[in-house]
């Protein structure tokens, strides 16, 4: 990996911020959310330019050499603009998954068109069940010499319409293995599911016969699925702790312009109270994401635990905050010109991608019990 | 005592004075204490005038580093000792050559006469009287959440002494010798059962004059002062089970295997959201600190308090939730069910003293969020018009 100074860094977000300032504003956003692929092309350019895309891609392939610390906090910036694009797919899952799988020949062919820009990979996971377990998968592989063919049903595959090339996640008689698609071959079925954030693009992918290229792994395939989704966990806990700030933002200065009865609403006790308890809401949010993301770094013993806490821990308080914001501001946020539903949609979006809240508890209580 | 010392001479001075000085063992009495303020240790920060050596920050902590590597105690009073603090910022310099070294060395015992029935959240609306005597002042009134009132020597205390201006502006600050017979202490039972705090009656006490901080209404500038030294040492004050037996404070996996509960994924899914609670205010607190010292000013520390809060009632309700109907029970032969329902109880401690939640929840708001205050209706009448009750 790359060092990065915390210079750089700053650096980094300072100028992530000034272009989304510039070209990801909220009329941009609502611009782009009623396309079909959903992702500005000029934005994206704009973000490869800047080395966003391929900031997880290491060096050797053309990528920033970037880790968890960095594509955390780009997330926030992400989060707190609303962006609209594939990154958490391309950028993030799948190159997740290219470098944990430790196939050099998939990682030279597929990771420097990931980080010009030119690609865009997305990850099936999940079938229709929608719990990112291995349990859950919903694909499965056939052998015929040295020769695989995929059918069934990959559902929630994010972004899995814009894509033109898909890492599919498939149960083999010896486990499970990944498998590399173009969505242009004969037999994929690829439909966009309409989505409650209009931000986001899901998609339902069907397999029939498809002839499809393994890629082996040194490794049981599932680990790396799990690392990748880890490290898309982190960056959707940065997303989310940055979301919530910019909706904290928001609500604490209309809290203090809007008045009734005379005075700022800002200053009764009924709204004051409730802002601060999103301030702890979004301080701990960003403390837990900022956490996970340095032990996942370093990979310490406690990093699983780390991110389990910061999954569960930064949706819940995404989507307390979007939702609490709602009621602070009043009727004027039940209006669909008002941003905060915009952000209300992310967060319920974000609470589900990669297991929900309740899993992630779990998850968490088990490390506990490993611990106690 | 060297003059603007380097960091490496001032750390070889306080390793040598603590090399003849400090045995392993010894006891810190006031004697002890009186060596330490005689060589100037007691206070690095204060004035060479003062007992001190007009040092940093950062050259005192090295003094502190020193004797905390040997297990001394006496240093670093000029942070911690509040009573100290507030006598040398405020005191008439006779009363302050008396007091302040004996505070210093421990000598004296000190308790703090600020809250009333009357006046909890709203401490500027206190009503024990100081009425002016020409040398000394005589006090009338109610005191009460004072701990260690009995024994102490000097209680700070707060009085009105001007009734025709506003409530801020009317209160002085006293050192009161509580060794008099106008002051009648009463323990006070609290919903634990326990007695920590007292409540004090005073009736035609007297202090004299010199034992006035500032002028005779100044106090709640005065106050202001010893409040923020008492906040920088509030820290985590919060208590742990009492009986012991229970594990450590954020074990609930522990009691849950016990009680034959760990099962049940209700109880494990609030495991997780109440840890969680504990170790994200971990977080924060080391992020704030990680801050601090980059230099920046961090919300979040404000935040601790309420948090903590949260954190002892939600952590006392999932004891409650795991143990189920043996929190029915108490007495020493069930010490769980004594400790989930003595953390009940004892989390309003947290909740409701030093600022409520909803008190704190004020502060932050306006402090951090920078939200416009509620207004007063009493802030610029005179005292005597406020409605009580």
């Amino acid at each position: 990996m790359a060092e990065f100074t915390s210079d750089d860094r700053g650096a980094l977000r300072e100028a992530l911020r000034r272009l989304l300032q510039d070209h990801g504003s909220e009329a941009d956003v609502r611009r782009t959310m009623i396309t079909d692929s959903g992702h500005d092309p000029a934005l994206w350019r704009r973000l490869t330019d800047m080395g966003i895309t391929g900031l997880l891609v290491g060096e050797a392939h053309g990528g920033g050499g970037g880790g968890p610390i960095e594509i955390e906090m780009v997330m926030e910036e992400a989060g707190a603009a609303l962006l609209c694009s594939p990154l958490l797919s391309t950028g993030i899952l799948a190159v997740g998954l290219l470098q944990g799988l430790g196939n050099a020949e998939a990682a030279a062919r597929l990771l420097p068109a990931i980080a010009d820009g030119s690609r865009i990979a997305t990850v099936a996971i999940t079938g229709t069940t929608g719990t990112w377990t291995e349990a859950g998968v919903g694909v499965t592989a056939t052998r015929s010499g040295e020769d695989w063919t995929l059918d069934g049903t990959a559902s929630y595959v994010t972004h899995g319409q814009l894509a033109d090339v898909l890492l599919v996640v498939a149960d083999t008689p010896d486990g499970t293995a990944i498998f590399e698609v173009e969505p242009s071959t004969a037999g994929v079925a690829v439909a966009a599911l309409p989505t409650f954030d209009h931000t986001l693009r899901l998609a339902r992918i069907n397999f029939s016969g498809v002839p499809a290229r393994v890629l082996a792994s040194n490794r049981p395939a599932w680990e790396a699925v799990q690392e990748a989704m880890d490290l898309a966990l982190v960056a959707l806990a940065g997303e989310q702790a940055g979301g919530a700030r910019a909706v904290l933002d928001m609500t604490v200065a209309y809290a203090k312009s809007r008045v009734q009865f005379g005075r700022a609403i800002g200053s009764f006790q009924a709204i004051k109270h409730m802002a601060t308890d999103l301030l702890l809401e979004t301080e701990s949010a960003t403390s837990a994401a900022r956490h996970a993301a340095r032990c996942l770094a370093e990979n310490t013993p406690d990093a699983a635990a780390a991110i389990s806490l910061a999954a569960f821990a930064c949706a819940d308080a995404f989507v307390t905050t979007t939702a609490t914001s709602i009621q602070m501001h009043g009727g004027i946020a039940f209006t669909w010109d008002h941003p905060a539903h915009l952000y209300l949609r992310r967060a319920r979006a974000d609470a589900q991608l990669f297991g929900n809240s309740n899993y992630h508890r779990e998850r968490y209580v088990q490390h506990l019990e490993r611990q106690s | 005592m060297s003059i603007n010392p380097t960091d490496a001479e001032l750390v070889a001075e306080v390793r040598e004075w603590l090399a003849v000085n400090w045995d392993q063992g010894r006891k810190h009495d006031p004697e002890w204490l009186g060596k330490v303020v005689e060589a100037r240790w007691a206070v690095p920060r204060w004035p060479t005038e003062w007992f001190g050596r007009g040092l940093g920050d950062a050259q005192a902590r090295l003094v502190e580093r020193e004797f905390k590597a040997v297990g001394a105690h006496g240093t670093g009073q000029d942070r911690s000792n509040l009573w100290a603090n507030t006598a040398l910022a405020y005191a008439t310099p006779e009363f302050k050559a008396k007091i302040v070294p004996a505070l210093l060395r421990d000598e004296v015992k000190m308790c703090l006469l600020y809250s009333e029935p009357g006046a909890g959240s709203d401490l500027a609306g206190i009503r024990t009287r100081a009425d002016s005597h020409g040398d000394h002042f005589v006090v009338n009134g109610q005191k009460v959440w004072t701990s260690s009132a009995a024994d102490a020597d000097y209680g700070m205390l707060i009085a009105r002494t001007d009734w025709d201006v506003p409530k801020h502006k009317g209160i002085g600050f006293f050192f009161l010798p509580m060794k008099q017979p106008g002051i009648d202490v009463r323990p006070l039972r609290q919903i634990t059962d326990e007695a920590h705090f007292n409540e004090v009656f005073i009736t035609d006490a007297t202090v004299p004059a010199a034992n006035l901080l500032g002028t005779p209404t100044q106090g709640w500038e005065v106050l202001q002062t010893a409040l923020a030294y008492e906040r920088s040492l509030m820290g985590d004050r919060a208590r742990g089970p009492r009986s012991g037996a229970g594990g450590s404070t954020g074990d609930m996996i522990g009691l849950a295997r016990e009680a034959g509960t760990l099962g049940d994924p209700l109880i494990r899914q609030d495991i997780a959201r109440v840890t969680a609670l504990r170790t994200l205010n971990g977080l924060n607190n080391a992020r704030a600190k990680a801050d601090l010292a980059q230099g920046s000013s961090s919300a979040i520390m404000s935040l601790g308090k309420l948090a903590m809060s949260r954190i002892l009632h939600e952590e006392a309700r999932l004891r409650t939730s795991i143990l189920g109907a043996a929190s029915l029970l108490e007495g020493p032969q069930f010490p769980r069910a004594e400790d989930a329902n003595f953390l009940t109880l004892n989390a309003y401690f947290t909740s409701i003293g030093g600022g409520t939640d909803q008190i704190q929840r004020n502060i932050i708001g306006e402090r951090v969020l920078g939200l416009p205050k509620e207004p007063e209706v009493d802030r610029d009448m005179p005292f005597r018009q406020v409605r009580s009750g």
